[in-house]
């Protein structure tokens, strides 16, 4: 296949997931984080690890890299070259953005990452051969190799420690891929019980672990085809639109009053999740 | 129903209605007990049956909730723990609280790992050389008894971190049996200067700070989004603040020394030379032009010129705040630990605050607090001073027997106060602890403590959100080690040892906490409900609000015995100022085995398990350092050695070493990770209040030739996006907030 062919019929090659005639139907999970209400506190984070059984790897580890959080928070500073950041720092929650059309899933040589029909990038442990393909191709870097065999290594979760393990999550072991999930635990448990009762999922049914702890609310999280949902709504006044790969703000140089946007738009991942600019005060 | 013969009966001695009160913690209070409802416990008839034993409720793979309150710090938050199959698995915030409203910071979710610390203490130990032996309670009982026999209550000390509630009662109520008046509440890293600032300039220590009711918050050094006072309850209002009064979005412009994570968020950060703050305060004053009589002449030498040259804040940025202050009203100005570390932190304190006066903010954004109206519950707020008094104390050799719990003063007292050798001079030292600290490692006796998720108690914040709430803890799943005992049964079983009549009917802390609650169900809102109903609910909602009403703020300090310093001249020998700084997960140290925290980056420097020194990097080029290289930090008390990180977030003539790390005990995850720079603070003591100021240690640096890579989750770009858009930013008018779909929480 040439790059030309690949340039010229992308849509065929990058679908919107899933392929359906009616995609994401009845739920489309996404979020919206706000970047001026997230004050970087690392809450998010921790509640990750709390929930979703994240090994703590230790200094030498972490040296290396092998951190495995799945929520990171990054930090920015101006680059104006002026002595003191006297606008303060820039804070990012970042964590898997539920591609659409993710890099990291074309190139899984056994089709261990994929896509569920409710708009989840979802990884499958138990298929994952760990050639880290994905890891090397996402654009946002939050694919975290188990280089090592966690839940037997010393200290990671010795006798007690153990006791708290989410039993609905799995643990992962030695050579597998993992990431953030959307806390997809949370989220079968609330379709199992809409259904179960007749019903789709309310909005504010499910909240994610980050979610619920972060103590700014700076993170939204719903089904995006709900018209009700807060996650839809605020989407909808960014006039940021899931499939598009430039958004209203973008078109307009300078000029618009809107703080949605995607990361890396422009590489047409389709990310899930938009985030809301951080506003500095311009009278000081 | 039961009427005081029984009791009469019961207690061995003529019933005094005053006595038997403030057996129960409701001794002087405001509001009036019901005459009725306590029938149960009094008639002894009671059977306690432990909430612990959920079986009834225990479906595999279904979850349960109980409601609790997270201890991992005072602010009194209220949780919700996820149990299933008997394990608690995770907490989240109870959305009642006024305080937290279903939030939690990252140390509350880290909780969990204080129960599940596989270092816990899960015996009684008897010091026996250099090993701790085990031994049964029974013997540490009659032990403790023994010790204690012909010694008086001067003789005899308590040393606690902040408590509150029950416990508080009890432990007043053990010292009191002893004619004792040593209860020595010790906090390090507590807002105990701005206490009694607040007390003078508002006639109470700790007033409401309405931030989400500010246009503009001029906060000098209070790091609300991180570790200071109340943090959950400040991020939520400061998300509001930010969606703004009448669509007006808050401006925050954070004054300090040393970036704290708020300082971070700031519209405006100014670096400030340190101490200077309380100058600064009075030069916006000053410029503000308002002020009248005492206030105008105690202002009158501080103009723009001057408080420009001696703060380092230029005039033109005076005048910005100025006008900002002066176009939106209401503000709030916040004087934090930053203001308070000095020798004259009571003054910088009292200077910022005076500029809320000045501004009308007094009774808007600064309010009354609801107060809880039982004196005996209050909390014990701690302070340095404190344990300066008990160290000298030591030192003289007054006391033979030392007992202390929630404090780690080996760790955290200043390495010149030498409180380690004058703990040895205690004749008996019993230490109340979950894990083998280094003030515990220096115990004769240890005792191992329930974990906060197992014990029962009742907690009254210091800081009240709204309405006043006593908070309730209560086990979230059965106890891990069959050793270990809560706080309160074991200062139950101490007492009973003492005034064996006042408290024989309740088997257990728990029968106490119940006892003291329904007695007063009437005060607490029990109503007519029955006293089953009544403790059911109290326990299933894990808060009681109580109708309060609040203390009225005086407002109207002004200027009087307002003096400030100039600025400090730069010390030959020792050019730099050292700047402790309060990480909001490791604090003081006492969460630092918690491994969640340890591999939770810092969020400014995203450094992990070790200790850092902050250097700007103008002064680290001057200086020839650069990351990573290992620099001896030097004062007049001592010197360690730690990696330097480049951080344009401080001021050049001040170098920053976050505390709770440099553990030498306290288990796997604290122990050997960075250092500890309590060691080297100089023993300098705020002139008002006796506190230790923590930023007044002069240092130097030099470089001892290794190097590090530093770990930490920045990655080789720094904080630089190249050239992408990341983190995008917006100028705020540029933005239409008030035509946003936003929601907060
Ligand atoms: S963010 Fe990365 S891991 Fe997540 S779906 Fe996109 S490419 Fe895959
Ligand atoms: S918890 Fe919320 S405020 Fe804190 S870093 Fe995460 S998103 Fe930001
Ligand atoms: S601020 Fe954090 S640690 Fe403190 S009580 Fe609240 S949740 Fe717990």
């Amino acid at each position: 296949m040439s790059v030309s062919n690949l340039l010229e019929n992308w849509s065929d090659f990058r679908h919107t997931h899933p392929v359906d005639d009616v995609p994401h139907n009845p739920y489309k999970w996404a979020m919206s984080i706000d970047l001026d209400a997230c004050s970087g506190c690392n809450a998010c984070s921790v509640a990750c690890y709390a929930e979703n059984n994240l090994p703590v790897v230790g200094k030498d580890k972490y040296a290396h890299g092998y951190a495995m959080h799945w929520m990171r928070i990054e930090r920015y500073w101006d680059e104006d070259g002026r002595d003191f950041p006297d606008q303060g720092a820039q804070f990012l929650p970042m964590m898997c953005q539920q591609c659409e059309a993710a890099p990291c899933e074309t190139v899984c040589p056994v089709g261990a990452t994929n896509h569920t029909p409710d708009g989840i990038n979802s990884q499958i442990y138990n298929r994952c051969i760990g050639s880290r393909y994905c890891e090397a191709n996402c654009p946002y870097k939050v694919r975290y190799f188990n280089w090592y065999d966690y839940p037997t290594t010393d200290n990671v979760w010795p006798a007690e420690m153990n006791q708290q393990l989410n039993p609905d999550v799995t643990v992962r072991g030695k050579g597998v891929m993992e990431k953030c999930t959307f806390c997809i635990q949370r989220v079968t448990v609330a379709k199992n019980n809409a259904k179960n009762e007749g019903r789709l999922v309310h909005d504010g049914e499910v909240w994610t672990a980050c979610q619920q702890a972060c103590p700014t609310g700076a993170i939204t999280f719903g089904n995006l085809v709900d018209p009700e949902s807060k996650v839809h709504k605020q989407w909808q006044a960014q006039q940021v639109e899931l499939a598009k790969d430039a958004q209203t703000k973008d078109k307009e140089e300078g000029g618009s009053e809107l703080r949605g946007y995607r990361i890396f738009e422009e590489l047409r991942p389709y990310p899930s999740v938009m985030y809301l600019e951080r506003v500095r005060e311009s009278a000081v | 129903m039961m009427n005081s013969g029984s009791v009469k009966h019961l207690a061995g001695h003529p019933f005094d209605r005053r006595d038997f009160l403030k057996v129960l913690g409701w001794g002087g209070a405001a509001v009036a007990l019901s005459g009725c409802g306590n029938g149960s416990v009094e008639d002894g008839k009671e059977t306690v049956v432990s909430y612990v034993e959920t079986n009834d409720y225990m479906i595999p793979s279904i979850s349960v909730y109980f409601n609790s309150t997270c201890a991992q710090c005072d602010a009194g938050c209220s949780i919700t723990g996820r149990i299933r199959e008997g394990r608690v698995l995770k907490l989240e915030g109870n959305p009642n609280s006024a305080i937290n409203r279903g939030k939690t910071c990252g140390l509350g979710q880290a909780g969990v790992q204080h129960h599940y610390n596989p270092d816990r203490v899960r015996e009684p130990l008897l010091r026996n050389g250099d090993q701790g032996e085990a031994i049964t309670w029974e013997k540490a009982y009659a032990l403790i008894a023994e010790k204690l026999n012909g010694v008086s209550g001067e003789e005899i000390a308590f040393l606690t971190g902040g408590v509150s509630g029950h416990l508080k009662v009890l432990l007043g109520n053990y010292l009191d049996s002893f004619g004792s008046k040593n209860h020595f509440v010790y906090e390090a890293v507590g807002p105990a200067v701005l206490r009694a600032a607040n007390k003078k300039s508002y006639g109470v220590e700790m007033p409401r700070f309405n931030i989400n009711k500010a246009k503009v918050v001029l906060s000098f050094g209070a790091d609300f989004l991180g570790a200071w006072i109340s943090p959950v309850h400040f991020s939520q209002q400061y998300a509001q603040f930010r969606k703004g009064v009448d669509g007006q979005r808050g401006v925050l412009v954070q004054i300090e020394s040393k970036m704290t994570l708020t300082g971070a968020n700031a519209d405006r950060w100014l670096v400030v030379r340190p101490g200077t703050e309380g100058i600064l305060a009075l030069g916006i004053i000053n410029a503000l032009g308002t002020a009248t009589g005492d206030i105008a002449a105690a202002v009158k030498g501080y103009d723009k010129a001057r408080v420009s040259k001696d703060t380092g804040v230029s005039a033109e940025q005076i005048d910005k705040i100025v006008a900002l202050l002066k176009e939106r009203t209401p503000s709030l100005v916040l004087a934090g630990s930053a203001a308070e570390g000095y020798a004259h932190g009571s003054q910088n304190a009292a200077a910022i605050n005076l500029l809320n006066q000045v501004l009308g903010n007094v009774g808007k954004t600064v309010e009354a607090a609801a107060v809880v109206p039982f004196p005996q519950m209050a909390p014990a707020t701690g302070n340095t001073f404190a344990l300066k008094t008990l160290n000298d104390g030591l030192n003289a050799g007054k006391y033979k027997v030392l007992f202390s719990y929630a404090a780690n003063p080996v760790f955290t007292a200043p390495g010149a106060m030498k409180f380690k050798d004058n703990l040895a001079k205690a004749g008996f030292k019993v230490a109340f602890t979950h894990y083998l600290d280094e003030t515990a490692m220096q115990a004769d006796l240890v005792l191992p403590l329930d974990s906060a998720l197992e014990d029962w108690g009742t907690q009254v914040p210091e800081y009240m959100a709204e309405g006043a709430q006593i908070n309730i803890q209560q086990p979230l799943m059965e106890k891990l080690h069959a050793n270990t005992r809560g706080m309160g049964d074991i200062l139950l079983a101490l007492i009973k040892l003492r005034r064996a009549d006042d408290y024989k009917k309740y088997d257990d802390y728990y029968a106490y906490l119940r006892a003291a609650v329904l007695q007063n169900k009437g005060a607490l809102g029990g109503g007519v409900a029955d006293d089953d109903t009544f403790w059911n609910e109290t326990l299933s909602k894990g808060i009681i609000k109580l109708a309060s009403a609040a203390h009225a703020l005086s407002g109207k300090a002004g200027a009087a015995g307002l003096s400030l310093p100039a600025p400090s001249a730069i010390d030959a020998q020792y050019p730099l100022q050292l700047i402790p700084s309060v990480n909001a997960s490791l604090r003081d140290g006492r969460n630092t085995n918690q491994p969640w925290l340890q591999e939770s980056p810092d969020p400014l420097t995203t450094i992990v398990w070790d200790s850092w020194v902050e250097i700007h990097p103008r002064k680290a080029a001057e200086l020839g350092i650069v990351e990573g290289d290992i620099v001896e930090v030097t004062g007049k008390n001592g010197s360690i050695k730690v990696q330097a990180y480049l951080f344009p977030g401080i001021h050049p003539d001040a170098i920053s070493i976050p505390l709770g790390r440099g553990h030498e005990a306290l288990g796997r995850y604290a122990k050997g990770y960075g250092v500890n720079p309590f060691q080297i603070l100089d023993m300098v003591f705020d002139k008002e209040t006796g506190e230790l100021a923590l930023h007044e240690t002069r240092v130097k640096v030099s470089k001892t030739g290794s190097r590090v890579i530093v770990v930490k989750d920045e990655g080789p770009a720094g904080g630089s996006q190249m050239g992408k858009k990341i983190a995008a930013r917006l100028p705020s008018d540029k933005v239409k907030l008030s035509e946003e779909v936003y929601y907060v929480g």
